[in-house]
């Protein structure tokens, strides 16, 4: 009987066990790599899609100021009404710009492999990206593109994961260059200012994190590739 | 009463049950153990929330597109209506003058959207990270104390002072946000959760708000037209 008792009482806890791997068992390869194969798709997917539209914008966009430019050779008032459109573009960042300026460039630093240090302090957050915008802003500039992204006033960096995203979810990946346009000793003070972007220096001395800047005499910065939809804010007056 | 060769006989076979209960047992842990590791390391492999959040942020990009492709598509054909007809609409014209100057602050605006309230002193990254987060959730028009934000507003600490376009804000700091209160809620309460540690913040959504503060561009100096 006690034989049985405990033979009865293996098989249950093995059955057990044989169940539980059986449900934790992980996905046969074929099916993860079919799996990890349909997300990739879907991004590229989404991705080619989101180029096509923006081009169909930047299309369109053509097509509307030949439209505008032609109604303003037809009338006065409707050219009074278009050099106050050239100007609010040029301020919005829907024109491409060129100038003197300076040019910030960053790149991850060194992964120190520390079992202690845990703070990913080595790489580029998106965060960092706009302390720089912010500091360049401060200090005059007049037009500001990242990764040929122009900043303009709906443009909100975030992460998507491990993917920075900025303006209708276009991907940033380092290394990272920021152009600014305006006065070039200006925007060098400002981001060589010690009591700015003190965070960001202390890192490129502790992880060799790549965080420059150059002067030079003619940069450019591309127009916005979309447009801007305004839903629920309505003029007063 | 058995024998004692057939009671060593029994304790034998027992023991070799035992053993290979034991055995069978020991080999399944392991065996157990090393699959979940397996999981984990799979899965941190696929960063599948990445990719996720990717997918949802392009989904989400892409009917933005689509909407601005419809509104310029309207926007072509009503200055080609006018055309076609021998005219000039300078409507369609007056039409974008006043959503650009919406976008660059440059008129005073109302609509819904959140009156968000923050008792004690926040530093310059903490505001540029709630700005980021309310712009990415779609805000149209910010104001902060009385001054319009728009995305070239310089927003920098000096010291404990907050100073919003060269202009020292204090707190209580008001900010009122136009736009969808179902989407910037979310972005007001995430970037509140960090600041609520240390001081108070309050959000309360509005239908209808109003910001009157205009900002004036600045002069451009150094940049020139064309690429």
């Amino acid at each position: 009987m006690t034989v049985l008792a405990s033979v009865s009482l293996a098989t249950f806890l093995v059955a057990g066990l044989a169940a539980t791997q059986f449900r934790s068992q992980p996905l046969p390869p074929s099916n993860r790599l079919a799996r990890d194969e349909a997300l990739r798709k879907s991004v590229n997917q989404l991705e080619d899609q989101n180029r096509a539209l923006k081009a169909r914008v930047q299309t369109l966009q053509a097509d509307v100021k030949a439209g505008e430019d032609e109604t303003a050779r037809r009338s006065s008032a409707a050219q009074e009404v278009k050099a106050q459109l050239d100007e609010q573009k040029t301020f919005a960042g829907l024109t491409a710009l060129h100038g003197p300026g300076l040019t910030v460039l960053l790149h991850d630093g060194t992964d120190p492999n520390s079992p202690v240090d845990h703070s990913l302090g080595w790489t580029i957050h998106y965060q960092d990206l706009q302390d720089i915008v912010n500091v360049l802003w401060a200090s005059g500039a007049e037009a500001i593109a990242v990764n040929g992204q122009r900043i303009v006033p709906s443009t909100a960096f975030h992460y998507a994961g491990v993917n920075i995203l900025v303006n209708n979810a276009s991907r940033l990946s380092g290394p990272y260059t920021v152009i600014a346009v305006g006065d070039p000793p200006a925007l060098a003070n400002g981001v060589g200012n010690p009591d700015q972007l003190a965070e960001l220096k202390s890192r490129n001395r502790i992880y060799g994190l790549g965080f420059s800047w150059l002067r030079s005499t003619r940069l450019s910065v591309p127009a916005y590739d979309a447009t801007f939809l305004v839903k629920y804010a309505q003029p007063i007056g | 009463m058995r024998s004692p060769s057939v009671e060593l006989t029994a304790r034998s076979q027992r023991l070799v049950i035992f053993s290979l209960i034991a055995i069978g047992l020991g080999f399944l842990i392991v065996v157990q153990l090393r699959s979940q590791a397996a999981v984990a390391r799979t899965l941190a492999a696929q960063d599948d929330t990445s990719v996720a959040l990717l997918i949802n942020d392009l989904n989400r990009a892409n009917n933005q597109l689509i909407q601005q492709n419809a509104v310029l598509a309207e926007q072509q054909t009503q200055l080609q209506k006018a055309l076609t007809s021998g005219g000039a609409d300078s409507q369609a014209l007056s039409k974008e003058l006043t959503t650009l100057r919406e976008v660059n602050g440059a008129i005073a605006v109302h609509g819904p959207g959140l009156e968000i309230r923050i008792q004690g002193p926040v530093m310059d990254f903490e505001l540029q990270d709630a700005l980021n987060n309310l712009r990415n959730a779609g805000a149209e028009a910010i104001s902060l104390n009385g001054y319009r934000i728009i995305g070239s507003t310089p927003v920098v600490s000096r010291g404990d002072i907050l100073m919003v376009a060269g202009h020292a804000v204090r707190t209580p700091l008001v900010m009122l946000v136009i736009g969808d209160a179902e989407q910037l809620g979310p972005a007001a309460d995430l970037s509140a959760s960090s600041l609520q540690t240390r001081v108070q913040v309050s959000i309360q959504r509005q239908d209808d708000l109003a910001i009157t503060e205009v900002v004036t561009p600045r002069p451009v100096i150094y940049a020139q037209l064309g690429k």
